[in-house]
């Protein structure tokens, strides 16, 4: 008796697993089509990081290459100088809000033009 | 990455918040098209497993290692910055807002402005950052709006010192980043008044207060109120201020000067400073003094015109340095040191022989000396002409050298040798090798002294391949000798002299392991060995070899004048290397004693070697002795054959422990006799003769019986000696 239950058991498990699997799968080639892109991310303190992502983990713990600082909320004017980091890491449970550049994905199509540009 | 842009296309569509920044557009460069993706970015990092690192085939876990970390107190500058309440305003922001004075400072102000600023220049010399230092003064930010001419005068004459002393250290390239920081941020210093104007400018503030502090002085017969007395001594301090930053600012000007030549007018501006130092430790209480309200790791109550959290936005992203500025007072002996060694190294060039030199470039660092009196010596022993202090060119005072040390045939005039041209050629060639590993030498001495250690074996190398080239010159002058000259010898001649610094140099490192405490005692069996049955059995033998060539030379008949030469006149001996050999057998002799003591202490079960596991003395022998592989002569001792001469059953009957302190005993004392006949005596020498003296009676104690049911391993103190300790019973 016992015995049949552990199977039915693992059985659900495997099932589990299986559609597990697929959404880690999934949520892996979503984080992926970010890296190497600029992002920006809002702190807890009110500091504004730009840089570009490179790593993060099931914390959501982020590192940011080529970082840079700024103080005031992005928008205000007039512009400050930011403050160059390099390597950081943001812990997960100080990120409030990330955003991605897009003009990249946006400019695809003109990606001939950008060669001839370099 | 054309993967990640293929699907973000179709992933586009999905998401649910999409804020496109437009206005942003119009006026940033690099033009950003900012799209949320919180949710999304959470959603999907919560599907990784713990553990899971996502990044690119690129990225690894060592870069993230060096990721420094947001929101954490310990490494991240900024965010402390965050956590001031006060506002941090620029120079120009305080003058507008009322703060800060450009004009009309009274002489309180002046003067607690003056020594707060030195206090800073001080903490900066001593390896702080100039953006946390110096700099936190704003009115060095923009000297050109202060009204003040004393004010503008002094920033001036400051910004200039830093910019110098920036200069000369960072020419001189002996300092390592725990030393200084040679960082100006970006800081304007004045470069666009020259010396003379920043100068000029001092004078005459200086020569007005002057005249104004004479006039002030109390007349005979008259009565004077306290505050006219006060105002004298305002008037004076100030003066007496002015004219030492004068007198910093040109003595470091007279250092620069080409060839050394500026050497004498230092000298002269030295003891001007000497004098003024006291003056101004007396006068540093009547500066204006900060408050007393609460500090914090990097803010701190200031007077006016400073700013401690100015430039926090230009440190680097590593984790914040506190900078404690040192009280002025402090600062002033600080600089009081700085004067003394500086007179100190004006009086090097005076020591003509190179040999002579280095060793006072050795005693030199013994005292740790700080970073720019190391970097004023450096750059005086090798001027940018690159003459040996701006006078001889390095080849030239070599073979002075070597002619003093060794006195090869091919270097004198006696010598048939010395006007051959193929000898000359042959001679010249290894000499002008021989600067490199030299000059090299010299420059180690500059380096703190944790720094050394690695740069001694390091040369070591260069030296070994010098050792070569040296035996190869001196077999093809003894070939050239030998058919002039039939019982003259040039065989290892400049080889000796290159192997006594080759061994100098492995001595030097042995010993720094000492004063850096990095050998445990049961390590000093081996370490003892080596220092007294090779390296400075070596030394006295080389020694030895260089002074019989020595008396050879001036006994040698002289080829040039063959007529005369039958003349035989008993002089005395001119040229001797007699102290040298003193010290170094007495050097011996003393690690001759602690080797048997060590050993003795064993026997009577007093020093155990400790049991840990995967101990291996063998790897930890080798590894001390490591960079002397690289030397062919003397040539590397390996462990077993240091076991095996050590090994005490090889004497017959065994020697007991008893015995064994009674050489060690014998060996002490031996090293005292040679020290006392030692002249003349400097102060380490007689520090040596009490440290020998003091082993000696405590060896004779113990043979005696003292202590002897203690087992507790004995003391060895270096407080007296970095080197050598003094053994004490426990």
């Amino acid at each position: 008796m016992a015995g049949d239950a552990d199977e039915q058991e693992a059985q659900d498990g495997g099932q589990n697993k299986l559609v597990d699997e697929e959404q880690r799968k999934e949520s892996r080639l979503t984080l992926e089509q970010w890296l190497n892109k600029s992002m920006r991310i809002k702190m807890t303190d009110g500091r504004t990081l730009v840089g570009v992502f490179l790593c993060t983990d099931c914390d959501c713990n982020i590192i940011m290459g080529s970082c840079e600082e700024y103080l005031k909320p992005p928008d205000c004017l007039p512009k400050e100088d930011p403050r160059i980091l390099g390597l950081a890491m943001i812990p997960g449970k100080h990120v409030i809000s990330i955003e991605i550049d897009e003009t990249a994905s946006q400019e695809e199509g003109n990606v001939g033009q950008l060669v001839q540009q370099y | 990455m054309l993967n990640a842009c293929c699907g973000l296309n179709v992933k586009k569509e999905k998401f649910s918040i999409m804020s496109v920044d437009n206005d942003s557009e119009s006026q940033d460069c690099p033009k950003f098209k900012w799209v949320d993706i919180t949710k999304d970015f959470f959603a999907a990092s919560s599907q990784l497993q713990l553990g899971e690192l996502l990044h690119d085939t690129s990225f690894g876990l060592f870069e993230a290692m060096s990721a420094i970390e947001m929101m954490d107190p310990k490494m991240d500058a900024g965010m402390l910055c965050n956590q001031i309440k006060r506002k941090v305003l620029t120079l120009e922001q305080c003058v507008e807002e009322g703060s800060v004075k450009v004009s009309g400072l009274d002489y309180q102000e002046l003067i607690g402005i003056m020594d707060a600023t030195l206090a800073c220049m001080v903490t900066w010399i001593e390896g702080h950052s100039l953006a946390q230092t110096v700099f936190t003064n704003l009115y060095l930010h923009n000297p050109y709006i202060i009204e003040d001419r004393c004010l503008k005068a002094f920033c001036i004459i400051m910004l200039k010192t830093v910019d110098h002393i920036r200069e000369r250290v960072n020419r001189a390239g002996t300092v390592e980043e725990e030393d200084f920081q040679p960082m100006s941020y970006g800081f304007k210093m004045a470069g666009d008044v020259t010396v003379t104007r920043a100068l000029g400018m001092v004078k005459e503030v200086e020569e007005e207060l002057g005249k104004l502090s004479k006039n002030t002085r109390s007349k005979p017969g008259e009565e004077r109120s306290e505050s006219q007395e006060l105002q004298h001594q305002l008037v004076t301090a100030l003066h007496v201020r002015l004219r030492f930053y004068k007198l910093f600012y040109s003595m470091l000007q007279s250092f620069a000067k080409e060839k050394c030549e500026g050497l004498s007018t230092a000298q002269k501006q030295l003891t001007q400073i000497v004098e003024l130092i006291p003056l101004m430790k007396s006068s540093v209480p009547l500066g204006i003094q900060e408050g007393s309200s609460a500090a914090s790791k990097n803010d701190y109550p200031t007077i006016m015109g400073f700013e401690p959290l100015i430039n926090q936005r230009l440190l680097p992203p590593t984790f914040p340095r506190y900078t404690i500025i040192k009280p002025r007072l402090d600062s002033l002996d600080y600089i009081g040191v700085l004067v003394q060694t500086l007179q100190g190294v004006t009086t090097v060039p005076e020591l003509a022989s190179l040999h002579n030199t280095l060793e006072a470039f050795m005693d030199f660092s013994k005292s740790s000396p700080c970073v720019l009196s190391r970097s004023l010596l450096q750059l005086m022993l090798l001027p940018p002409n690159r003459r040996v202090f701006g006078q001889q060119s390095v080849v030239d005072a070599l073979k002075d050298t070597v002619r003093a040390f060794i006195a090869p045939p091919a270097l004198s005039p006696k010598s048939s040798l010395y006007n051959s041209s193929v000898a000359k050629e042959y001679v010249d060639a290894l000499m002008s090798r021989a600067a490199r590993p030299l000059c090299t030498m010299f420059q180690v001495t500059g380096h703190n002294r944790a720094r050394q250690r690695d740069k001694w074996a390091h040369v070591l190398e260069d030296l070994s391949n010098l050792q070569e080239e040296a035996d190869k010159v001196d077999a093809f002058l003894h070939s050239m000798l030998v058919k002039t000259e039939r019982n003259r010898n040039h065989l290892a001649c400049f080889g000796t002299w290159v192997l006594y610094h080759t061994l100098n140099a492995m001595i030097n490192y042995t010993l720094s392991g000492f004063e850096l405490e990095l050998y445990a005692i049961f390590e000093y069996q081996y370490v003892y060995w080596y220092l007294y049955e090779l390296l400075y059995a070596w030394l006295v033998s080389t020694l030895h070899r260089a002074d019989s060539f020595l008396l050879e030379a001036e006994n040698a008949p002289d080829m040039t004048q063959k007529g005369r030469s039958s003349k035989k006149k008993k002089k005395k001996r001119t040229r001797t290397l007699t102290r040298e050999l003193t010290i170094a057998q007495a050097y011996q002799q003393m690690f001759g004693g602690y080797y048997k003591a060590v050993v003795a202490f064993q026997l009577c079960g007093k020093l155990k070697e400790p049991k840990f596991r995967f101990d291996n003395e063998e790897v930890r022998y080798s590894h001390r002795f490591a960079p002397f592989a690289a030397v062919l002569t003397p040539p590397f001792v390996q462990y077993a054959q240091y076991k095996e001469t050590s090994d005490l059953n090889r004497y017959e009957p065994v020697p007991t422990s008893q015995e064994m302190f009674g050489s060690a005993c014998k060996c002490f004392c031996q090293a005292k006799e040679l020290l006392d006949s030692v002249s003349p005596q400097s102060e380490e020498i007689q520090t040596m003769i009490k440290i020998a003296k003091t082993n000696f009676v405590v060896m004779k104690l113990v043979v005696g019986g003292h202590k002897g049911d203690s087992k507790d391993p004995p003391d060895f103190d270096f407080s007296q000696h970095k080197v050598l300790p003094v053994i004490k019973l426990v």
